[in-house]
């Protein structure tokens, strides 16, 4: 496992620079001016560029022979995926804390620019929650299609995870009573659902990983 | 003999291309070096495959170092030195974090022996593999390959992509670690005459059915072929022809041993052969 877990870091790393440099400067913008839809743009592409480029490793890994090649290292297949899904744990981690130090740093300059300062949290959740969604999807969707399919495997992902999201605040919508607890529950919702998905997602893909030839 | 790799009927279907592995039987015994002979899409590269478990086959067995290795033996990929033909690493690595993440796979990995390959080979251990040249890459992969003291080396094209200077250089670290009698190669390829230098037993394989196997010095020292006219050709005991191949004004047979046939049928030049003439004979010619 140590092995497959600095392999991840390595390959996503070059990108993560990268991304952090720009978060950086994007940071400072948005705790420079007083813009809620400048926060939320800002968690939101913190949180979810972060797993983008986790999961793009992927896809880097069978541009060579090495998705093929770790097969012949003294590794399982089995903790070939888990390392993927812990390496997309941990980048959603960093993520979210580049996204909570902006918040953070905004909300001590100038003050909470939500509604309630909770709203800032359920944002932070749905940021989770699509990050989640995405790799729960990702993962055995290019497993199962093959690398040549990566990209618009990625795009539906992305696209499924920001759907499931809205369906699920737009039910909670309907049925939850407008009160100071709603959003903590939307909030608790989204990360539950997704994180129970994505942890469903984990045998699955290695269900179908194990079937595969390389 | 003992073997450290034996495979048993192995077949493998593949219902997309239909190409098919048809009951592969084979052996390669400790301390020493078998070639793997085929056209492309011979079915090499999958007969690997299904040996390192990144196929998995429909049916057969195949034992390393004396049991089936499944997924979770890790302990014996440690024993087991891969090179593939083409990039092997992702390109935008260097060999010094290759050898970091090697570390962290291999419990044996040696810091020490892939840096003294990596001075041998001249490979520049800060550069990035992207911007190494074909014939660097495929080094880098054979010094990765040997860095934690595997037992058994399986090489797939591992030479294609070298000028015959680094070939040579390569077959004699090959031939340097078969010195072990602990230590075998598995050696795919379709430059024959690497495998003429360094093989003991080459095996030769045409859509995905083995067609023959045989010890080096036998093919070299008694395989022949006899050139033939038409009209010889029809007295020869069909027993004596492996296979035939008929060309514009004659028939080149390949028999397996040369000097009988030379007694046998005194009319009839008999020439040596090299195991570029087997392998088009047996892939291209007619059987009895």
């Amino acid at each position: 496992m140590k092995g497959l877990l600095k392999n991840n870091f390595y390959a996503v790393c070059t990108n993560a620079k990268v991304f952090a440099a720009f978060m950086l400067l994007l940071g400072i913008f948005v705790v420079a001016v007083i813009s809620q839809s400048a926060q939320i743009a800002y968690v939101m592409t913190g949180i979810i560029g972060f797993s983008v480029n986790a999961i793009a490793v992927v896809k880097n890994e069978f541009a060579s022979k090495w998705g093929k090649y770790k097969l012949t290292l003294p590794v399982k297949r089995t903790d070939i995926i888990k390392s993927m899904f812990l390496n997309q744990l941990i980048w959603l981690f960093i993520g979210t804390f580049f996204a909570g130090i902006g918040m953070s740093l905004s909300w001590l300059l100038h003050g909470c620019s939500f509604d309630q300062p909770i709203d800032a949290l359920t944002m932070l959740a749905l940021g989770i929650s699509i990050s989640l969604f995405l790799g729960a999807i990702f993962f055995p969707l290019f497993y199962l299609g093959g690398e040549e399919r990566s990209e618009v495997f990625m795009i539906i992902s992305l696209l499924s995870a920001i759907g499931i999201d809205l369906v699920i605040i737009n039910i909670l919508n309907d049925i939850l009573e407008p009160g100071p607890t709603t959003p903590l529950l939307g909030a608790i919702t989204l990360l539950a659902s997704s994180l129970l998905i994505f942890t469903l997602s984990y045998p699955l893909t290695v269900a179908i990983f194990k079937q595969k030839d390389y | 003999m003992e073997n450290i790799l034996e495979l048993q009927q192995v077949s493998k279907t593949f219902s997309k291309s239909g190409f098919s592995l048809d009951h592969v039987t084979f052996s390669l015994p400790y301390g020493s070096i078998l070639g793997f002979v085929g056209e492309n899409g011979a079915g090499k590269t999958t007969t690997i495959g299904c040996i390192l478990n990144t196929v998995i086959k429909d049916s057969g067995t195949v034992k390393l170092f004396g049991r089936e290795m499944l997924d979770a033996d890790t302990d014996m990929r440690e024993k087991i030195g891969v090179v593939y033909d083409g990039d092997n690493f992702p390109p935008y690595w260097t060999a010094k974090q290759l050898s970091k993440i090697m570390d962290g796979f291999y419990t044996r990995w040696d810091h020490s022996l892939f840096q003294k390959y990596l001075e041998d080979f001249h490979l520049p251990p800060g550069q990035k593999i992207k911007h190494y040249s074909r014939g660097m890459t495929m080094k880098l992969a054979i010094a990765a390959a040997l860095s934690h003291h595997p037992q058994l080396l399986i090489l797939d094209e591992a030479t294609s992509g070298l000028d015959p200077i680094m070939r040579d250089e390569m077959l004699d670290v090959f031939l340097e670690f078969v010195q072990e009698e602990e230590h075998s190669i598995l050696l795919s390829s379709h430059i024959t005459s690497d495998l003429e230098k360094i093989a003991d037993y080459i095996t030769f394989i045409h859509n995905g059915k083995l067609i023959m196997t045989a010890s080096k010095n036998d093919l070299v020292y008694h395989y022949a072929v006899m050139r033939c006219r038409e009209s010889q050709f029809r007295t020869l005991d069909p027993g004596d022809i492996l296979a035939y191949r008929k060309r514009d004004f004659q028939i080149d047979v390949l028999v397996r041993n040369g000097k009988e046939a030379e007694r046998k049928y005194k009319d009839v030049v008999v020439d040596h052969v090299s195991v570029d003439e087997i392998m088009l004979l047996l892939v291209k010619g007619e059987r009895v």
